[in-house]
């Protein structure tokens, strides 16, 4: 990967000298098939979905699940890796074909984005120290500071809550996941909210570390891919749509939820109508 | 750490190195149009290049590089994320460069000139062949601290979607949960980087004084 | 194409921001200025071994982005005990950052005036710290006030950076606020002009102050 980079640089000093091209409503799915690249955004800071791993390859389910993706499609798969606030107006930019971040399925994003099927459950619970006695159920983080991801539906959830408790909840914003996990852990806040699947993979790394609260106190919501509204992407959507859709039919989507998240979650071919 | 992991580390270096080095020379090239439109008796040139260099020395870069990211698609010029990176900055150190080299020709000795102009030198031979080459001596220091400045500004660009070497040991800190040791490298790699940058700079300084003498 | 009007909706929760930011600065400038001159004092009266540490302190700090000091300030910090809140860290790390640019220009301005003053005040018999006062900072404050708002102003643009250890300055609320509007691209116009406004505003008082002091100014050598 970090050879790709300098190849990356040089590529694109080539860019800079030859003055990028204006790029024109050509058909994505067009573009794509013929230079046989599905270009993804995303952030490596979202494990088990999207992280660096400790022998620092890109791992998680997004890698595996587009590797299938792109097979289906008979494309190769070229990640783009931001931080997680940068991943959407990026999109919008048109920076990368779509987003394999991937995002809680919300009302919000959903008038605003495409989302492709869901792939995982995305309801919202809270990770603490394993020692801290102080936390036995979500409510017990009144008053407390908490910290979750900037620009995330699990931050809006967490604060969300919070405000329904007692005393409220103070709570900090990070630029991504791993920083809170690690603020936590340094004791500087009780608690980070984010997706079950997410923390349960964070606590089962680290037992001694973190515990997981339960239950979820998050409404029920689910994880999908995103894509944009425009006309000429929608094409290059609904072939991705079909290729998901077809490796969850055939048990390879539940294979992977398997080795990443260690159960199979039933979720829904799709979202027409998001809780959130 | 693991061989392997050092070894990223030292690929996602050498994705800083080579990434400020380019920056640093299209910001050079930049820098000297800029320096030459502000110098210039032309108010329609002067003014745009003055804006130029309080824009780009103004705003924080962080902010510059989003906006490149994200604002010029909007307008249908594609910039991938490596050249959002470099157009960065390039432009920030263009603008520094512009100011450095501008003192840099102001002193350029007049007598110099007029001895030109005397011997019948064209505009376009005082410029090759005095006035920059001697703007360009007098700057090497300031380009030399250019260099070490971009090459610590490029930390931020992993904004716009590049791995260089202070997100590589963030996501490695990450997966390994040894913030100390990946940032303690980062930061070791970074300064034995400039103190090359820098003992080059001052070896080519001498060379240009004996060259001189 | 533009739509500022859901962010100037959030002026309260930015004018907020905009005074964390502008409190930084201040509080981590003055800090660094002090830091920077007692180096710089240091460096020039103390014995030769602080001299080689005190400059170690200067090039590991010149020669690190301040992004990565950050980063093994605060997430490297509690593994050795050291865990601070992110405001505190992010005074800390402006001051020790800055202070090694700030002691760098002290030591050149004290190196630039002329000896002969250093000398005449000794032949007449001025004490050390008598020479500090009277000679060398009066006659250094102008040559180095120029360089001193220029560092005022890389400070300035290195607050944006503390968004990252979530202390809630323009960069971070302003960023936050665009994403919840969608309004990505507006949000950083807003953020580029709030910046550039104040460096703007910190140039022309530099120059103010700079001809306000050209009293001090003497005839070079």
């Amino acid at each position: 990967m970090k050879r790709r980079s300098v190849v990356q640089a040089l590529v694109g000093l080539g860019l800079v000298l030859g003055l990028p091209l204006a790029a024109h409503a050509q058909d994505a799915l067009e573009r794509v098939t013929s230079a046989g690249v599905l270009k993804v955004g995303t952030e490596t800071a979202f494990a088990p979905f999207d992280f660096i791993d400790a022998t620092g390859e890109h791992a998680g389910l997004n890698v595996d699940l587009f590797g299938e993706i792109g097979k289906e499609m008979g494309v190769d798969i070229a990640w783009v890796e931001l931080p997680w606030d940068g991943v959407l107006p990026a999109l919008e930019a048109g920076q990368f074909d779509m987003v394999g971040g991937p995002a809680t399925i919300t009302k919000a994003r959903a008038e605003r984005y495409r989302f492709m099927p869901p792939i995982a459950e995305a309801t919202v619970a809270l990770l603490k120290r394993a020692d801290d006695d102080s936390i036995q159920k979500p409510e017990d983080i009144a008053g407390k500071l908490v910290g979750g991801g900037k620009s995330s539906a699990q931050l809006a959830q967490l604060k969300a809550f919070g405000e329904s408790l007692p005393g409220g909840v103070e709570v900090r914003e990070y630029v991504g996941n791993n920083e809170a996990y690690a603020d936590l852990a340094a004791g500087r806040i009780a608690a980070v909210g984010n997706s079950l699947p997410n923390i349960a993979y964070v606590a089962s790394q680290q037992p001694d570390v973190f515990a997981v609260v339960q239950p979820p106190f998050g409404t029920k919501s689910y994880f999908g891919y995103i894509g944009t509204k425009k006309p000429e992407d929608q094409k290059l959507l609904d072939a991705v749509d079909a290729a998901i859709l077809k490796i969850k039919a055939d048990g390879r989507l539940a294979e992977l939820q398997k080795k990443w998240f260690g159960t199979a979650f039933d979720t829904p071919d799709h979202v027409t109508d998001p809780a959130l | 750490m693991t061989p392997r992991l050092f070894e990223l580390m030292l690929w996602a270096a050498g994705a800083t190195v080579l990434i400020s080095a380019v920056s640093i020379l299209i910001g050079l090239a930049i820098g000297f149009l800029v320096c030459a439109a502000r110098v210039s008796r032309t108010r329609w040139l002067s003014t745009p290049a003055a804006v130029f260099v309080s824009f780009f020395r103004g705003v924080p870069l962080l902010v510059q590089l989003l906006l490149i990211y994200n604002l010029l698609p909007g307008f249908g010029l594609y910039v991938p994320s490596v050249v959002a990176a470099i157009a960065g900055l390039s432009l920030c150190t263009a603008a520094y460069q512009a100011e450095n080299l501008r003192g840099g020709f102001m002193s350029v000795p007049k007598g110099l000139l007029e001895a030109a102009d005397m011997v019948g030198l064209s505009p376009w031979q005082q410029m090759r062949r005095i006035r920059a080459p001697i703007a360009l001596r007098l700057t090497l220091p300031a380009l030399i601290n250019e260099a070490i400045l971009i090459l610590k500004a490029s930390s931020l660009i992993s904004v716009v979607g590049v791995v260089e070497l202070t997100r590589m040991a963030q996501n490695l800190a990450a997966s390994t949960y040894r913030p100390l040791l990946f940032y303690s490298v980062a930061g070791g790699l970074y300064l034995v980087i400039n103190w090359l940058v820098a003992g080059g700079g001052s070896l080519a300084e001498r060379m240009l004084k004996k060259e001189r003498a | 194409m533009l739509d500022f009007g859901l962010i100037i909706k959030q002026m309260p929760a930015i004018l907020a921001a905009f005074g964390v930011t502008f409190g930084i600065w201040i509080v981590s400038m003055l800090l660094a200025a002090a830091l920077g001159f007692l180096v710089a004092v240091a460096r020039r009266f103390g014995p030769k071994p602080l001299d080689w540490l005190l400059r170690a302190y200067v090039e590991v700090f010149r020669g690190t982005p301040f992004l990565v000091q950050l980063f093994l300030l605060y997430f490297g910090g509690p593994y050795v005990g050291l865990s601070l809140e992110p405001i505190p860290v992010a005074l800390l790390a402006m001051t020790v950052y800055g202070g090694a640019y700030f002691s760098e220009i002290f030591r050149a301005g004290f190196e630039a005036v002329p000896r002969g003053h250093v000398e005449a005040a000794e032949c007449v018999g001025l004490t050390r710290a008598q020479i500090l006062r009277r000679i060398l900072v009066p006659e250094m404050t102008m040559l180095v006030l120029p360089l001193c708002v220029n560092m005022a102003i890389v400070l300035l643009k290195e607050t944006a950076v503390l968004s990252i250890i979530t202390v809630p300055e323009l960069t971070l609320v302003i960023g936050v606020i665009g994403s919840q509007q969608y309004a990505f691209v507006e949000s950083m116009f807003l953020l580029a002009l709030f910046y550039w406004l104040l460096v703007e505003l910190c140039g022309v008082l530099g120059r103010w102050s700079e001809a306000k002091l050209s009293r001090f100014r003497f005839a070079p050598s």
